[in-house]
């Protein structure tokens, strides 16, 4: 007797209202599993999506493009070894070598001439990206201040064309140039 | 005479709705409190994981990056730039004697704010062109899409611009404009400009 008390005070206590409650919750449960699963495929998609990677590379190679200019364009010849030394943590390859190579010359120059430079990124754009050679192409405007002592600081917009290689430590500029008047332009379209 | 039969036997087992009837054959197969337990076990983690994949693809999918279809979408990409390429060179191009076909160049490839500030501009230049026989010749040597949206665009696009003067040697002139672009009726149209 009190068994069976026992097993039908449980029952009222699971399901109140019988058996089409529970049936509509289970569905619920059911649904929401769905729901779950399919959350789990879009997520799946979106990781594995090429041109969401790619987009996101874009803006990595902007971003990086942009900080290495900026940096390339900065010296203060009060801090030349941090100046100098964030010059080559921006670059790799080519570019890097050539600054090392020319890099006490310049400190002397910077040293007699006493200058501070900076700069600030106007403008700029992806204009090629190759992920898997790890190669970009970018366009860049700035401006760039320098000052000289006992001279009014020198203003001027520069445009630039930078290469950009991606390394172990993220990417980084190989090859900086101010575009000339008369530059001849290699067709980005030409060389797929 | 929908009595009381009728009520019955719309709530016979195979009458339900599929998913009802499923359910309800898993709710019998649910009986003990274990396998309760074990449902809620299954159903919680799996909403919790759910929920997290649905906030990271929204994420993923719903960045600023992704929003920007620029060289993503290499057509798009490349119809921009070539149609804004294009428009720069023309409405920076002009011959004392070929005014009026810029202008009208103009009319077709600029709008809103750029085609105001263009007109303006125009104006002095128009007397001068024709006073002092200038010719102004203009090549895109340089141009990046920054952002592209489906009928928005922002570039960056570099330019040599050669003035010719009777009896006086060319003098040439470099320039950077920031461009934006709207698409109007398929075709990209300049509708600000700025000198970097």
């Amino acid at each position: 007797m009190g068994e069976a008390t026992r097993t039908e005070s449980r029952r009222t206590r699971w399901s109140p209202a019988g058996g089409p409650v529970r049936a509509v919750a289970v569905a619920l449960a059911v649904v929401a599993l769905c729901c779950a699963a399919w959350a789990g495929f879009s997520w799946y998609g979106a990781a594995h999506d090429d041109t969401l990677g790619y987009a996101a590379t874009r803006d990595e190679v902007r971003a990086a493009g942009e900080q290495a200019v900026q940096n390339l364009n900065t010296l203060d010849h009060r801090e030349l070894d941090s100046g100098l030394d964030s010059w080559e943590e921006s670059t790799t390859g080519d570019l890097r070598d050539q600054l090392r190579k020319g890099r006490e010359q310049f400190e002397k120059q910077i040293r007699r001439a006493r200058t501070v430079t900076s700069a600030r990124i106007l403008s700029s754009a992806v204009a090629e990206l190759d992920e898997r050679a790890g190669r970009a192409g970018m366009l860049i405007a700035v401006r760039t201040t320098v000052k000289a002592p006992k001279e009014k600081p020198a203003t001027k917009q520069t445009r630039m064309r930078g290469e950009l290689t991606r390394t172990g430590e993220g990417w980084k500029l190989s090859a900086l140039e101010q575009v000339p008047v008369g530059y001849t332009a290699t067709e980005p379209d030409e060389r797929d | 005479m929908r009595g009381p039969r009728a009520m019955l036997e719309r709530r016979r087992p195979g009458r339900r709705p599929p998913l009802l009837s499923v359910a309800a054959r898993l709710s019998a197969a649910l009986e003990g409190r274990r396998a309760r337990w074990c449902a809620v076990a299954v159903l919680v983690p799996a909403l919790a994981a759910g929920s997290g994949f649905l906030v990271r693809a929204g994420q993923l999918t719903g960045s600023t990056a992704a929003g920007n279809a620029a060289l993503t979408d290499r057509a798009a990409t490349s119809r921009v730039s070539g149609e804004v390429q294009d428009a720069l060179a023309r409405i920076f191009s002009y011959t004392p004697e070929g005014l009026a076909g810029t202008e009208q160049a103009a009319d077709e490839l600029l709008a809103g704010k750029a085609e105001r500030q263009y007109e303006a501009l125009f104006g002095q230049v128009e007397e001068r062109a024709r006073k002092q026989k200038l010719t102004l010749a203009t090549r895109v040597v340089g141009v990046g899409v920054t952002r592209l949206h489906e009928d928005r665009a922002h570039l960056l696009a570099f330019l040599d611009q050669t003035t010719y003067r009777a009896g006086r040697e060319p003098a040439r002139a470099a320039a950077q404009l920031s461009v934006t672009a709207r698409r109007q009726n398929g075709d990209w149209r300049i509708v600000a400009l700025t000198a970097r």
